[in-house]
């Protein structure tokens, strides 16, 4: 009834619905880690424990994509062997 | 996404072309990342934040292959545009929540979700690091839908980037098994 409570009240309940949204989207991101995804439904992956594992999924796809783009570099190397032709004819290059 | 991927990355390859054959290995690795890179982003057509600001980062670095790959106004428009200015206006809202706290008092729960809350934004924090443009995403809903997208862009990348080293790596006397190989698992989804 007074002013305040039911103000406070509005405030509290725009946010959980952003943290609704932000759990649903969490949710998501579990789904696309190698490493969560097979997780039985019993063990809860915490929402910080998700984001975490997400921060290191992300580095080590940067990390394959340095090591590919090297080992790429280095096939590209001698123009005149067979893995060099097969890579040129694969990037049409 | 693999194959339009793939087609893009090879015009990115082929403006590299002449330095390809007649430089360092470590120039050529920049090369061929960069390109795929501009690949990668310009699959999303310039509708997400991150594609944006890895296309600005990369065009910093080689302007002319950034031009080339995204050829067309669209181009101009996506390097120099500028990225959006912090979302939420941060010293608002900290005044308002200094507010909000205040008039709120706190059970034992509630300092426990307060404390899974503030470990939640700490690694959302992290985030902001390995996902580009994520230090304009202030918020967190944003943040998290741009991620996802990322991720899959990043997986794309991967996959097709292996599977060519794989092929080429694995000899050229069944070459002919190979290409089939990767031209199913590049048609494959």
């Amino acid at each position: 009834m007074s002013g305040r409570r039911s103000r406070s009240r509005q405030v509290s309940g725009t946010s959980r619905i952003s943290e609704e949204q932000i759990n649903d989207l969490i949710i998501k991101l579990q789904q696309l880690l190698p490493e969560l995804r097979d997780s039985r439904r019993s063990d809860k992956v915490s929402a910080a424990r998700v984001l975490q594992e997400t921060c290191n999924y992300i580095r080590n796809l940067h990390r394959e994509v340095d090591d590919l783009s090297e080992r790429l570099s280095e096939l590209l190397a001698n123009t005149d062997t067979a893995q060099a032709a097969l890579i040129r004819s694969l990037l049409t290059l | 996404m693999k194959e339009e991927f793939l087609k893009k990355w090879q015009m990115g390859l082929q403006i590299y072309r002449p330095l390809i054959d007649n430089t360092s290995v470590s120039e050529r690795r920049k090369a061929i990342k960069l390109s795929a890179d501009v690949a990668m982003a310009s699959l999303r057509k310039g509708t997400t934040c991150w594609s944006r600001a890895l296309i600005q980062k990369t065009a910093t670095e080689d302007n002319f292959l950034v031009r080339q790959m995204l050829s067309g106004i669209k181009a101009e428009t996506l390097i120099n545009k500028k990225l959006p200015k912090v979302m939420c206006h941060r010293k608002i809202v900290r005044r308002s929540k200094k507010i909000l706290r205040r008039r709120q008092s706190r059970s034992a729960i509630e300092e426990v979700a307060a404390k899974a809350r503030k470990l939640v934004k700490k690694k959302t924090q992290g985030l902001r690091n390995v996902v580009p443009g994520g230090e304009f995403m202030s918020n967190d809903v944003l943040l998290i839908q741009e991620t996802l997208d990322y991720i899959v862009s990043l997986q794309t990348q991967v996959n097709v980037m292996r599977s060519i080293v794989d092929a080429a790596e694995a000899g050229s006397e069944r070459t002919a098994y190979y290409l089939g190989k990767l031209k199913f698992a590049i048609e494959d989804g």
